[in-house]
């Protein structure tokens, strides 16, 4: 579905964020974007949105070369920013000004989600909460039945609640032909939700794996001390929350928190494991 | 489907920025009228309700008002059409909107140039025949005496009844030109308002500013260079120049800038970044 190639990228001529990235990501998945503030996420996200214009290299999305925003790439990308804005109207009016657009619009499994999340439809957008806001602006987006769905930062304003009905809701939205992006710090908002892991580190991807073949090379658990054997280590109450490369074929949960300090702290070690 | 141009992507994008753009083009026009009905009461109050004595010079202030006013009105609605992609909460959804840059940039075109300058004569045509109107009920006998010496030396006196509020300074001359000027100055605004982030309207307009002051100079030393130590050869003053090929030189050249500036602000709109 996207296939980025030798992609350069950055604000200033002289500082790239990205360069020579290459990468490709394909339907039926929700891929997890990680990486340090300034890494580049949500930058990757509008590249691929066309919002912002590489320097060099190619992209490819669904056949579209995004920079060119084509309406019938538009109406197949459904873009949640982490900063929006929404006009002083009621939801209805919103949705008749917007749901044009986007041919296989689903206005039934819109007044579903907005039930689902709550959301007061009489009150006017602009007098709603953050959350409420992000909240309608994510079951537009769904409901647009858009192919490609990139959010960045979903769950930011988002209360405990909302944060596992938001899961609930992107687990039973992914089908066979969409794909979905999600950037995030929160990586703990993501549990159990996504399959893929990219984290971005040094104007690269430091990784791009799944999470099935993560808990197949690594295996995360709770050691009493360090040998030679553990990757990475973080202290914790009784002993140490450690990585280590899965000899034995161990079955351990993915702890996305400590995948993420692995790999800024020892990316030389999983760089091996992970080509 | 078409990914340039589709009627029905068009309607339900001027739907869309009527909802966005809407709000603000009819406080304008609201702020507008009110302006323009204050100058009117201010200049008439007296006349109408006291029943003072009728005066010519009494709306002597329309033709400027319609000027200064009309110029700050349409300029001010076409500064703030784009301004809201400097802002990237409000860009980022806009430029996702699944309709192409030329639909974009052509409902702008079509609420700057069209829509703010018909609503604009509208209001204050409507505004002056009420005030208008009011007068010639009051002062139905009044009668206005213009006398003047005509081409051949003879006096001509004419008379009507308050009837020259409604004809004089109809521009019978330049037309096309008088036509094309809200059209070309909207363009230029509605370029500022994508061309910088921030204050546009002010940073328009020095910068019309500045390039009037270059244009003004470079054409006087021009003509300077040109001309220093040369003699007239034709002295009739320009009479043999036609005054409708100067009309169609104003119009095309006011018709090529207008053009530039609608180019200039679609490759804006086709590169902006967010």
């Amino acid at each position: 579905m996207i296939k980025i190639n030798n992609l350069n990228f950055g604000y200033r001529k002289n500082q790239l964020l990205f360069k020579n990235m290459s990468m490709q990501l394909s339907t039926g998945h929700i891929y997890g974007l990680l990486g340090k503030n300034g890494a580049g996420k949500s930058t990757l996200l509008k590249n691929i949105a066309g919002l912002v214009y590489a320097d060099s290299g190619s992209m490819d999305v669904m056949g579209y070369d995004p920079s060119k925003r084509q309406p019938a790439l538009l109406a197949e990308i459904c873009f949640i920013p982490e900063e929006f804005y929404l006009p002083s109207v009621k939801i209805d009016a919103f949705v008749k000004a917007n749901a044009g657009f986007y041919p296989n619009f689903d206005h039934p499994y819109f007044t579903a989600l907005l039930a689902e999340f709550d959301i007061p439809v009489a009150q006017k957008l602009i007098d709603m909460s953050y959350g409420q806001k992000k909240k309608v602006i994510i079951a537009f987006g769904l409901a647009t039945q858009a192919k490609l769905v990139i959010m960045d930062e979903p769950t930011n304003g988002l209360d405990i609640p909302s944060k596992a009905q938001f899961r609930k809701i992107m687990a039973s939205a992914l089908t066979d032909d969409r794909c979905i992006i999600i950037s995030t710090h929160q990586v703990r908002d993501l549990d159990n939700l996504i399959d893929t892991v990219i984290m971005l580190d040094e104007n690269k991807v430091a990784l791009k794996a799944s999470v099935e073949e993560i808990t197949n090379k690594l295996c995360f658990k709770r050691v009493k001390e360090i040998d030679d054997k553990v990757i990475y280590a973080e202290p914790s109450l009784a002993g140490y929350n450690a990585v280590l490369q899965n000899f034995h074929d161990e079955d351990s949960k993915l702890d996305l928190e400590l995948l993420f300090n692995a790999v800024l702290a020892e990316k030389n070690k999983l760089k091996p494991i992970f080509n | 489907m078409n990914n340039t141009f589709s009627i029905q992507r068009f309607g339900l994008l001027l739907k869309r920025q009527w909802l966005e753009f809407g709000k603000i083009y009819l406080i304008t026009l609201a702020v507008a009228l009110g302006v323009i009905i204050t100058f009117y009461s201010f200049a008439t109050w007296n006349t109408i309700f006291e029943q003072r004595l009728f005066s010519e010079r009494l709306l002597n202030f329309r033709e400027p008002l319609f000027l200064i006013f009309g110029f700050l009105f349409i300029t001010v609605i076409a500064s703030s059409y784009f301004a809201h992609l400097g802002q990237k909460s409000k860009a980022i959804i806009d430029l996702m909107i699944p309709a192409s840059t030329f639909e974009k940039f052509l409902t702008g075109v079509l609420f700057t140039a069209v829509l703010s300058t018909v609503s604009f004569l509208v209001i204050f045509y409507l505004t002056d025949l009420a005030f208008v109107s009011k007068l010639r009920s009051i002062f139905h006998n009044v009668d206005t005496a213009t006398s003047f010496r005509d081409s051949y030396g003879k006096v001509v006196e004419t008379r009507d009844n308050l009837a020259f509020f409604f004809t004089r300074n109809y521009p019978k001359e330049f037309t096309s030109v008088f036509l094309l000027t809200p059209v070309f100055v909207t363009s230029i605004f509605l370029l500022g308002s994508i061309y910088f982030n921030k204050f546009h309207y002010i940073k328009t307009a020095i910068s019309v500013m500045i390039f009037s002051g270059i244009w003004t100079y470079i054409i006087v030393k021009t003509g300077q260079t040109m001309f220093d130590n040369k003699i007239p050869i034709n002295t009739g003053n320009g009479e043999n120049i036609s005054k409708g090929l100067i009309e169609l030189g104003m119009f095309s050249l006011l018709l090529l800038l207008t053009a530039i500036f609608w180019v200039i602000t679609y490759v804006r709109l086709k590169e902006k970044q967010v």
